[in-house]
């Protein structure tokens, strides 16, 4: 093996683990968290259209208890759902700071009813730790991942599982 | 969608349009001839220009199977076309034809909903269409061997210049086209429909090469040699002006001398059959779709040019456009926004109480430009039935043969205007109509009818007009009539009886053939008697909130009433308030509203309330109570109620107040709701009010059945 091989074979090494921690380091994405009870939940950015509060809503027969209604975003009717009592916590009145965010996925909006939006936080690979298979938790299959921070463990959603809800898988037709 | 070459994905709905609506044009032809019993020289050309079309735009596509059926439909015209005096009994060409076409729109249907979609192998009708145009040839050996002889076999070439040689008062022309224009052969072939078209009494002798409409090399030799072609007219003047304003034309030149053409002729001649035979050798008919994709703009375009003429030829000219209906769902939404963002700056409650002189009076102008805007849009979707009831001349045609029964068909007010997704949905209710009329309806036998003192001729009446926001539609025939007494045992036997047989009104009973699993056929044929028709007819029609009536009379006849919406998307509406929530109810279905007492109300066993109005017992349905909503106004003397009726069935609907009528655009409940019945609520859509809230718009007949 003459010098020039080795020596280009070094290169490679180093530009590798350089990529390796440029992965560790780079952002992937970013999440917006927010309150429900004590728990600091977040979705990613991309899915969301928009943060308001809490509008009139027009109740709608027929739905489960957790789809409060119908709202009108901007000439758009999009059904919203009380996120609490979509975990199986118990509802809370809302206040100035209940918001409602838009979200979307594949074309389907959805507003969901936070207790609070905390703000938007940039997501690296190395926060990133998996979501347990099963704890027994009955929500975990919302949880797209868990985010180890600082400040605290976040639990980022899965808007798509979130949207296309478990057993009624209905919403294309 | 089937799979096709890349790059021509988008042409697929094309294709699918303009071939479907071709297909459609044919059977009209097809229809009008047979009854008239002659083809006009017109209506042959419309056809081979039709085949030719499909041909033409089949190949390009890469559908080879439908390109070859085209053609062989083609060929079979191509001999009727030359002999067009000697086709007065040609019965089996009607019976060829349409199956042809009936193949061709199950493989369109196909193409158009198949994800894996397999060419279907069409060798069958090939070799009937083979077999007809021999047939045809046949008749015709005798007379004409010669011209009859299809393009196809390189003798006629020969023929043809001998024949225009022969022929000493004719003229002939040779034309030269642009560089580059590609596809030479069918600009020729437009060249001479234009010339047809565009003078009279004009008759094309011949032309060489002969066989541009089935040989693609053909081009080659029309730019190599030019384009010859002979014709025989008064006004030759205006034959070759009708030349020279040919697209892509670039040069003619008037050959006169008889001797020279004769040799010309010949020489073309000579070079087109080599040739015609090298593609003979190749295989196939025509070039399989190699050539086509290599350049699908310049073989759009003569497929565009080639419509034009025949659209001008009907009339005055049509300036139609095709255009996505999803863009104009888009533009749709678009205005209903404009029309509540309107209303909310309008009546915004910051302007309260200002004095706003010119703000009023230009308020008071948009608001009429949107109403115009929203008007306009309405009636670009907004399509005339003749589509679907010109296609019950088929079936009607078609099941006259199968059950040997004589019937004909009047249609009236087919230019009744309705919205695009109704005329859509409303084929198949028609048709089911419309084979019930023939099959139960009519009587089976001549013998019968005259017995009964009605003509022989039986006849089934389609007529549609509008009245005030609904268009009514109705399917008569002057058949025998529903026998009440047959219903009634029928109905007992399938137990769908509520009350004994004698407290039915003949109404009622008549009704009852709407019923599911009512069929009053024992033997189940092949249009009619499934035992699923009638009742599948009544929910679609509901399903686009029309309703299906019956009128039937012994002995004299059955009228079919189907009423339907003018539009599904704009419902002339009643806002009523319950507690906080806002309903629409549609105006149509409003009967009266009005105040009751309290010793008005009856009350059932069940605690029920009952309403009498006019000695008609209602069932009162408290609105609050049934949509689970909080209101104040419980005491029926406080608030309000309506009178509301659907398909002959009432309720009476207890709200808090009334707030106005309004116009209101339906839309749809979000998408991530359609996995709940709402629907089954009583609930059919919502709509955004002036002031953005959300107003649910109640559905009638939904709202009844869950009572």
């Amino acid at each position: 093996m003459d010098i020039k091989e080795l020596f280009a074979k070094q290169e490679e090494m180093k530009q590798k683990n350089l990529n390796a921690k440029n992965e560790k380091e780079s952002e992937i994405t970013k999440v917006m968290t927010f309150y429900i009870g004590d728990q600091v939940y977040g979705i990613e950015i991309p899915s969301v259209i928009e943060i308001i509060g809490v509008p009139h809503i027009t109740v709608v027969p027929g739905i489960p208890y957790y789809i409060k209604g119908i709202i009108n975003v901007r000439s758009k009717v999009v059904p919203v759902i009380d996120m609490r009592s979509r975990f199986g916590k118990e509802e809370k009145e809302y206040t100035d700071r209940t918001n409602t965010i838009i979200i979307e996925e594949a074309g389907v909006s959805v507003g969901v009813i936070v207790d609070e939006v905390i703000g938007v936080i940039p997501v690296f690979q190395k926060n990133i730790a998996n979501s347990p298979d099963r704890i027994g938790v009955n929500d975990n299959k919302f949880i797209k991942y868990l985010l180890e921070m600082p400040d605290g463990i976040k639990l980022v959603l899965d808007v798509a599982k979130l949207i296309y809800d478990g057993d009624m898988y209905l919403v294309e037709e | 969608m089937a799979k096709v070459e890349p790059g021509m994905e988008a042409m697929v709905d094309v294709y699918i349009f303009e071939t479907t609506a071709l297909l459609e044009q044919l059977d009209e032809i097809l229809l009008r001839t047979e009854k008239a019993n002659e083809f006009t020289e017109e209506d042959i050309n419309e056809i081979f220009r039709i085949m030719h079309t499909v041909k033409g735009s089949s190949a390009m596509m890469g559908f080879e199977n439908l390109q070859v059926l085209a053609h062989k439909g083609e060929d079979m015209f191509f001999i009727i076309r030359e002999n067009p005096e000697k086709m007065t009994d040609v019965g089996f060409v009607y019976d060829l034809v349409f199956q042809m076409s009936d193949l061709f729109k199950a493989e369109i249907d196909m193409i158009q909903n198949d994800d894996d979609y397999e060419p279907t192998d069409f060798s069958d009708m090939l070799a009937k269409l083979e077999k007809g145009a021999k047939m045809l040839k046949g008749e015709l050996d005798g007379i004409n061997a010669d011209d009859s002889a299809s393009a196809a076999s390189p003798a006629a070439d020969d023929t043809a210049a001998a024949a225009a040689a022969a022929a000493p008062d004719c003229t002939t022309v040779r034309v030269f086209f642009e560089d580059g224009c590609k596809m030479e052969n069918i600009r020729a072939f437009m060249l001479i429909n234009n010339v047809k078209e565009s003078v009279d009494d004009v008759e094309i002798v011949s032309y060489i090469p002969e066989d541009i409409e089935s040989n693609q090399d053909s081009a080659n030799v029309i730019i190599d040699n030019g384009f010859i072609l002979s014709f025989r007219a008064p006004d030759v003047k205006a034959v070759l002006s009708a030349i020279e304003s040919s697209l892509n034309v670039e040069s003619y030149e008037v050959i006169d001398a008889n001797a020279q053409k004769a040799e010309e002729a010949e020489q073309a001649a000579a070079e087109a059959a080599p040739v015609q035979q090298e593609t003979a050798a190749a295989g196939s008919p025509a070039a399989p779709s190699a050539p086509a994709p290599a350049a699908p703009k310049p073989a759009e375009k003569p497929k565009a040019e080639s419509k034009a003429p025949a659209a001008s030829s009907g009339g005055g000219k049509q300036s139609l456009i095709s255009v996505n209906l999803q863009k104009l769902d888009q533009l749709h939404d678009i205005v209903g926004e404009i029309i509540t963002t309107e209303s909310m700056v309008i009546s915004n409650p910051e302007l309260e109480g200002l004095r706003l002189e010119s703000f009023t009076k230009s308020a008071r102008e948009l608001r009429k430009l949107t109403a115009d805007l929203q008007d306009t849009v309405m009636s670009i979707r907004m399509v005339p039935l003749t589509g679907p009831f010109q296609k019950m001349n088929r079936i009607v045609r078609d099941m006259k043969v199968k059950l040997n029964k004589d019937v004909e068909l009047v249609i009236e007010g087919d230019t009744t205007e309705v919205d695009k997704s109704i005329v859509d949905n409303l084929n198949d209710p028609l048709m089911h109509l419309v084979r019930n009329c023939m099959d139960h309806g009519i009587e089976d036998t001549a013998e019968q009818r005259i017995a009964a003192g009605k003509p022989a001729k039986g006849t089934i009446k389609l007529s549609a007009m509008s009245s005030s926001g609904e268009v009514i539609i109705t399917i008569s025939d002057d058949g025998q009539g529903i026998d009440t007494e047959k219903v009634i045992a029928k109905a007992e036997r399938n137990g769908l009886l509520m009350k004994p047989a004698s407290e039915y009104s003949e109404r009622e009973i008549q009704n009852m053939i709407l019923l599911p699993g009512f069929s009053t056929n024992d033997v189940v044929t092949e249009y009619s008697g499934r035992g699923v028709g009638m009742d599948v007819v009544k929910s679609n029609l509901s399903k686009m909130g029309g309703s299906l009536t019956v009128e039937s009379k012994k002995g004299e006849g059955t009228a079919f009433i189907i009423k339907i919406p003018l539009t599904l998307a704009i419902v002339d509406g009643m806002e009523i308030m319950v507690g906080d929530a806002e309903f629409t109810v549609p105006i149509s279905v409003i009967k009266e509203s009005f105040i009751v007492k309290r010793d008005q109300i009856l009350n059932d066993t069940k605690r029920g309330e009952m309403i009498m109005i006019r000695g008609v017992c209602y069932p009162m349905l408290r609105l609050n109570e049934k949509f689970g909503l909080y209101s104040e106004v419980n005491d029926i003397e406080d608030g309000i109620v309506l009178l509301i009726e659907s398909e002959n069935r009432g309720i009476c609907l207890f709200a808090d107040k009334l707030i106005g009528e309004q116009q209101v655009v339906v839309k749809p409940f979000p998408k991530y709701l359609s996995q709940y019945d709402i629907k089954g609520q009583g609930l059919s859509g919502c709509t955004i009010m002036g002031d953005g809230s959300i107003s649910l718009i109640i559905d009638v007949n939904n709202l009844i059945g869950s009572h």
